[in-house]
């Protein structure tokens, strides 16, 4: 199988004053086009900086950093920015919708920067809020829809430039444990249909059991990666 | 694309409506007096112009040291300085004349006012030009004495009675005969005048030589400006002092002028004092928006806005702020010079307002101009902002 993301002997140093911390210690991790893998970690693991690196959010201080076979370490931020809003959809654990824009608005956003045509925004817009089963609550703002509902909108957001990769943080975080389920089953069955890479960031055992692969970060470094049987 | 930026802004604006009103009104209020300042310097320049156009480009006018104009009483020219004057030979007339409060009474009704005088003879060359044209009867003219010309609003308010045409007033107890009534002018000290003929002013006022100023126009085809350096080089040799003071319409324009200058200059800066304050405001709340709103660039960031995506959203907010700003202001700016004009206009004091094109487009263009400018270093920073630490913000 192809690999969509390769992660080569990452270091992630931060500088604080004259202090170096190693966020990430050589993390080498190989994403496969169409896989659903969980990374866990407890809190300090380097979890979330390894979540950045991943989606292409920061670039690494050493080390590879490969998507869909490109490197991007020598591209601009704003390259950058227009690789990421074209490859990646992110879902975010607490949703991440614009506040003064509305569900519609929020999922054409991605295809505004990636500067495709306002009309066909709004029918992709709103095929998407369609197939999440918001269609009713189009108009609606982010602070007029529940938990579970501003997910949905922020999982249609996340499709709207037909990216090759889902990266949901703690998706899941902020719901209670129906809506949660839903929201998962909702992102499982995406993966499937649409053939789509899920990356998961949780720290839910029961998530990353569903997941195809599952990948454990300690300290800074990819420790186990344990493949689920189905 | 454009189109997308103007709609994020405008919503981004119209989502924290009370602060960007806040704001607007700093760059309304910066504009706004800068338009009224301009518009109404012009308009006193454009009223002060107008009025000398009409006082005729070849009279001269020689009155004493700090004749302060008509109604003042000061001593010091002389029958003598007339003649003097007359020697030189450059005129078509040399005119004495005397301003001098009166007692005026008409239908028993006592008016204190001034009244002004010319030799009979001289009335009509010398002065019936630049006055206001007559509405009914005729203008002094040489033979006559006991005899007034009358500014409108002398006939139709200043007594009990309206006055008409060979009626009569008593002024300092001697009975003239008014011959002549004024068309309204809108100039207050037009409007006031009573003329009368200098034989008769200076036999009720008992001052059988008194001078006061002296008019004078240079015959046709001769330069005014050295007239005027001819009248100062003989006044001086005859009087021996220099307490006299020879004013030709243009040095007269251009000493209004130049204090119209200083003064307008003094309140465009004021005004542009106050607009700075509204670009601050401008910056500040463009600041306070890149800091609400850094969660939002970050989540713009992360779905694929480039730097100048959000630098785009961000200036073109601070533009539309200052447009806002800046299309109110010369609505306001326009409103308040036209109230004042007309306020002016009544208290006799006519103001000629114009709503001048170029100065509303340029202070359209500044408003935005300056808004923009205020917005540029917000707008960077929201630009530089990483996605990781904007969407970290909280």
């Amino acid at each position: 199988m192809n690999k969509v993301i390769e992660l080569k002997d990452v270091w992630k140093i931060y500088k604080i004053d004259s202090m170096e911390f190693a966020a990430l210690r050589g993390v080498n991790l190989d994403i496969l086009k169409g896989e659903f893998i969980a990374i866990m970690g407890s809190s300090g693991s380097g979890k979330s900086t390894l979540l950045n690196s991943v989606g292409a959010l920061d670039i690494p201080t050493k080390g590879a950093f490969l998507l869909d076979g490109q490197d991007v370490e020598n591209l601009s931020e704003s390259d950058l920015a227009q690789v990421r809003g074209r490859k990646i959809g992110f879902i975010f654990q607490a949703f991440n919708l614009v506040p003064s824009l509305s569900a519609i608005e929020n999922v054409m956003l991605p295809m505004t920067f990636q500067g495709i045509s306002r009309s066909e925004r709004i029918e992709r817009a709103t095929k998407l809020l369609d197939s999440v089963g918001l269609k009713d609550k189009m108009r609606n703002l982010p602070n007029q829809l529940s938990g579970g509902q501003k997910q949905r909108v922020a999982i249609a957001r996340s499709l709207s430039n037909n990216p090759e990769v889902i990266l949901a943080d703690e998706p899941t975080g902020n719901l209670d444990s129906k809506t949660g389920e839903d929201i998962l089953n909702l992102l499982i069955n995406l993966q499937k249909t649409e053939n789509k890479t899920l990356i998961i960031v949780t720290h839910d055992e029961k998530i990353a059991k569903k997941a195809d692969r599952i990948a454990v970060l300690s300290d800074g470094q990819v420790v186990k990666i344990i493949k689920n049987k189905k | 694309m454009i189109a997308d930026y103007v709609r994020f802004a405008f919503n981004s604006i119209t989502h924290r409506k009370l602060r960007s009103w806040l704001t607007i009104i700093g760059i309304i209020i910066g504009i706004a007096s800068i338009i009224a300042l301009i518009s109404l310097s012009q308009g006193l320049q454009n009223s002060v112009e107008a009025q000398f156009a009409s006082f005729g480009p070849d009279r001269i006018l020689i009155a004493a040291k700090n004749f302060q104009g008509p109604g003042s009483v000061v001593a010091g020219i002389t029958e003598k300085d007339v003649e003097s004057i007359k020697n030189i030979g450059l005129f078509r007339s040399v005119s004495p004349a005397l301003t001098r409060q009166a007692q005026l009474e008409y239908k028993s009704k006592i008016v204190f006012w001034s009244v002004f005088s010319l030799p009979a003879a001289d009335y009509l060359d010398s002065f019936a030009d630049f006055a206001p044209k007559l509405e009914a009867g005729r203008q002094i003219r040489k033979g006559d004495k006991y005899v007034v010309v009358i500014g409108n609003r002398v006939a139709n308010e200043m007594f009990d009675k309206e006055i008409r045409v060979n009626n009569r007033i008593t002024i300092n107890g001697k009975k003239f005969t008014v011959i002549g009534i004024q068309k309204e002018s809108g100039n207050r000290d037009e409007d006031n005048q009573i003329a009368t003929t200098l034989e008769a002013a200076r036999e009720i006022l008992n001052e059988p030589v008194a001078v006061d100023f002296i008019i004078t126009r240079v015959k046709v085809g001769q330069d005014v400006e050295q007239a005027a350096e001819k009248i100062k080089r003989a006044l001086k040799r005859e009087r021996n002092d220099e307490n006299f003071e020879v004013n030709t319409p243009k040095e007269i324009a251009e000493q209004i002028n130049q204090v119209l200058g200083i003064m307008q200059a003094v309140l465009v800066g004021i005004a542009a004092i106050s607009l700075l304050v509204g670009g601050i405001g401008i910056m500040n709340s463009m600041y306070t928006s890149v800091l609400e709103r850094t969660k939002d660039i970050g989540i713009m960031k992360s779905i694929g806005a480039r730097n100048s995506d959000i630098l785009w959203i961000f200036l073109l907010e601070a533009g539309m702020v200052g447009f806002v700003g800046g299309f109110f202001g010369i609505l306001f700016g326009l409103g308040i010079s036209f109230g004042v004009g007309a306020f002016a206009g009544q208290a006799g004091f006519p103001l000629l307002i114009k709503a001048n094109p170029y100065l509303m487009l340029f202070g359209l263009f500044f408003a935005i101009v300056v808004g923009i400018i205020s917005g540029v270093l917000p707008a960077i920073q929201a630009a530089k902002l990483k996605p990781v630490d904007a969407l970290r913000y909280e």
